[in-house]
């Protein structure tokens, strides 16, 4: 029983592995996807594009209601990871397609992605002078406890997704590979990990991200 | 038992004391499901005082579960590494 991503092939000596693909190929749908819709777009909203309006509208408002005032400059960073965690996560219904976010080399990009967007985030509007005082109040010698704190928090975060997703699909595959197990039975097994866990687990990771970018400012 | 068979079982010995390990890094679980379940517990009682504050509340329920599960995926995600990657 394999677990964990395979390598398919290789170019120029890097391996390029299945779950690779599948998020490079999620990545080609959502681009052409959204500039095929971003072309219909009309001023007074038919029911496709309120509807998409509504969620946009539904995570801007959960950003102001953590940073005040900033919905609009983070709705795009914040919005792309969460459409692009939940397809991801949920794309292993699909038979033979493995979760991107079972590799701990996607979730964690991901992390690194939001640590380095937050600190630098944070020199920009604190200001360097600032920004390193932090690491020294309320008294010098926490400077080993803050470091600590900030180099924890992208590995729990890409942990997180990582273990969940990982979690799951580790059992499908135990299930699958029974004989009379297998009929039937992983029905409600898919719905619960793959469906109802992965789009927790992005909710939950974008929700975290605007809370670290907004412990930052 | 001699040299000789300590020596010949020692792969197997690696592989019996790693199942081994990953069988205690689980009990880490344990951990997460009192965590969880204490936040089921609370968010009850707001419930009970409050009722029509029920969607905040499963909202911010969700989102206490999905933290407290971190330190249980860390013990699995141990006990996955000793189970499939051991030799």
């Amino acid at each position: 029983m394999e677990i964990g991503p395979q390598v398919v092939f290789r170019v120029a000596g890097l391996p390029v592995t299945n779950t690779l693909l599948v998020a490079v190929s999620i990545s080609v749908v959502l681009i052409i996807g959204a500039a095929l819709i971003s072309r219909s777009f009309k001023v007074i909203p038919g029911k496709g594009q309120a509807a998409l309006e509504s969620v946009v509208f539904l995570v801007m408002d959960f950003i102001e209601s953590i940073i005040p005032g900033q919905g609009r400059k983070y709705i795009t960073f914040i919005f792309t990871i969460l459409v692009f965690i939940f397809l991801a996560n949920t794309c292993a219904i699909i038979p033979g397609v493995k979760n991107p976010t079972s590799d701990l080399n996607t979730t964690a990009a991901f992390g690194l992605c939001v640590f380095f967007y937050s600190h630098y985030t944070g020199i920009k509007v604190q200001g360097i002078k600032h920004y390193l005082h932090e690491y020294i109040s309320p008294m010098p010698f926490m400077l080993p406890l803050h470091i600590i704190d900030e180099l924890a928090k992208p590995v729990s975060h890409s942990f997180r997704l990582f273990g969940n997703i990982l979690g799951g699909a580790i059992i499908l595959e135990i299930v699958y590979s029974s004989t009379y197990l297998r009929w039937a039975f992983p029905v409600p097994l898919h719905f619960w990990f793959d469906l109802f866990v992965g789009t927790v687990q992005s909710i939950i990771f974008s929700a975290l991200a605007i809370v670290f970018i907004s412990i930052k400012r | 038992m001699d040299v000789q068979t300590i020596q010949a079982l020692g792969p197997f010995i690696t592989k019996a004391l790693a199942y081994f390990g990953a069988a205690i890094a689980i009990l880490g679980g344990l951990g997460a499901g009192i965590g969880q379940g204490l936040t089921g517990a609370e968010a009850v009682k707001a419930v009970v005082r409050q009722p029509e504050a029920r969607g905040d509340i499963i909202t911010v329920l969700l989102i206490a579960d999905a933290i407290t599960e971190s330190t249980g995926i860390y013990a699995l995600v141990i006990a996955i590494i000793l189970v499939f990657v051991a030799k």
